[in-house]
């Protein structure tokens, strides 16, 4: 049951903002167009490159799908609402968002096309630079909770929530999410306009419908994993605890997609510059930081 | 435990038919996502054997770092797709006799070792993933800061190798260079 429910609210997020996305880049507020538009790419041609690696070029829109709802399932939506309650869930968060890289390198190097294959290895050197800013504030966290339990860290923010109590960690883990679900200004992978859609340029019908399904997954993923860690998960008033995460976690998914509606796209080079340069030492700051004040205050 | 038991070898057969693929395959990428794909089966053996934390380690660390194995494996060799059909194994005779004494050599510490009682219970994760902590801060500190330092050292060195000096301008094309552009003028 809990499957199931977490299962229905994930596709919902992922059906509104597609909705919000559309309306954000048309202009129209078209409900139905998600819908329409992923039964035309059922009813297109799912065409096959020459010679391609077809294992990759098939596994990889599943295993982009697969590690986003992975990534959901040690979330909670409400107390007892998930469906993993992991001893180890914010590592396991990190754990199955790591294979988003093995899906776009699968991606990029399955269909035998030079644009998907550059888009591919792009997202190799973005991970360099975003892979330490996911992992050290969710240490930062995990530090505060004196837990990796995803609901406990929900509760320790009971009184104050993390975006109050380690403001840096907040931006610099919402920053590296966005990097890790490649939008805009980090959409380096894909780079429409530059690369022909990258990772994916090969990719029709049934197969671009499952990498589009599961790209809005992974949005709303991480901003799930973002309302857990710093937005104080299901708390809030009146409503009951699964809208306020459901509220939050829309939320910040639009406000990434609004960040990347308004945000040039980054060069690979100044990316791997300001995250090792600037964003490593800010997160070691903020480690230090929260030690300090769970130290020093009671 | 039979259940623990059937899971600990259908990941392990994985593990090795995984590990075989790395060397049947002529494409690198194919190889080093095998072998990803064998240590994230010895990850899932962790799992089995409710070693939460190391499993969930082993299985993150691994996709990060094949992957980057991956793109190094595609740059320095010279049939990075296979289409020329090159041939992973050499050596055979040398490697298939070291592989069956280091197999032998591992069978024979498994069976010889004195693995003391077998535990009832394995404690529950939440407090293993405490206990390995203490651990790691305590008598293990040293080893970890010792590796810590050495990869790091072996990272910077690495860089600053990688890194092409910049040679001083000569004077002598620096003078062509302003005659030109006093002749462009």
């Amino acid at each position: 049951m809990t499957i199931a429910v977490v299962l229905l609210a994930l596709l919902v997020c992922a059906w509104l903002l597609a909705v919000i996305e559309a309306w954000l880049t048309t202009g129209r507020l078209r409900p139905a167009a998600p819908l329409l538009a992923g039964l035309s790419h059922l009813g297109r041609e799912s065409l096959l490159p020459r010679k391609p690696d077809r294992l990759f070029f098939e596994t990889a829109p599943v295993l982009l799908l697969v590690v986003a709802v992975l990534g959901a399932a040690v979330l909670p939506l409400a107390p007892g609402l998930v469906i993993a309650d992991l001893a180890t869930g914010a590592l396991f968060v990190n754990a199955a968002l790591a294979y988003v890289l093995v899906a776009l390198i699968m991606a990029g190097w399955g269909p035998n096309g030079a644009y998907a294959m550059v888009g591919g290895w792009r997202f190799l050197g973005q991970l360099i630079a975003y892979a330490m800013l996911v992992v050290m504030p969710i240490t930062a966290v995990a530090m505060r909770a004196e837990s990796l339990l995803t609901s406990t860290i929900v509760t320790s923010q009971a009184g104050l929530w993390n975006i109050v109590y380690q403001p840096l960690g907040f931006v610099l883990f919402f920053i590296a999410a966005m990097a890790l679900a490649f939008r805009a200004p980090f959409d380096l992978p894909t780079a429409p306009g530059e690369l022909a859609g990258g990772v994916d340029a090969e990719y029709t019908g049934v197969r671009l419908a499952v990498l589009r399904l599961a790209r809005l997954l992974l949005v709303i993923t991480l901003a799930a994993a973002t309302t857990v860690f710093y937005l104080g998960g299901w708390h809030g008033p009146l409503l009951p605890p699964w809208a306020w995460s459901l509220i939050k976690t829309l939320a910040v998914a639009v406000s990434m997609l609004l960040a990347g509606h308004y945000l040039p796209r980054i060069r690979e080079a100044d990316l791997l510059g300001w995250c090792w340069k600037l964003g490593i030492p800010l997160a070691l700051l903020n480690i230090l930081i929260v030690g300090l004040m769970i130290l020093v205050v009671p | 435990m039979f259940l623990q038991a059937f899971f600990v070898a259908v990941f392990g057969l994985a593990a090795i038919g995984f590990g075989v693929a790395v060397f049947r395959t002529a494409s690198m990428v194919r190889s080093a996502l095998a072998l990803l794909f064998s240590q994230a089966a010895i990850g899932c053996m962790f799992l089995a054997m409710q070693s939460e934390f190391l499993g969930v380690l082993q299985i993150m660390m691994m996709a990060t770092e094949m992957s980057i194995m991956a793109i190094f494996m595609v740059m320095f060799m010279m049939d990075p797709g296979g289409l020329g059909g090159m041939d992973m194994s050499h050596q055979k005779r040398f490697s298939i006799g070291a592989g069956v004494i280091a197999a032998g050599a591992a069978f024979a510490v498994a069976l010889v070792s004195d693995w003391g009682p077998v535990t009832a219970a394995a404690p529950d994760a939440a407090m293993q993933t405490r206990e390995l902590g203490i651990e790691m801060l305590g008598r293990s500190m040293l080893i970890f800061e010792t590796a810590a330092v050495t990869i790091l050292t072996a990272m910077i060195a690495a860089t600053a190798v990688a890194i092409p000096v910049r040679e001083p301008a000569c004077n002598d094309d620096k003078d062509k260079n302003d005659k030109d552009r006093e002749a462009s003028r």
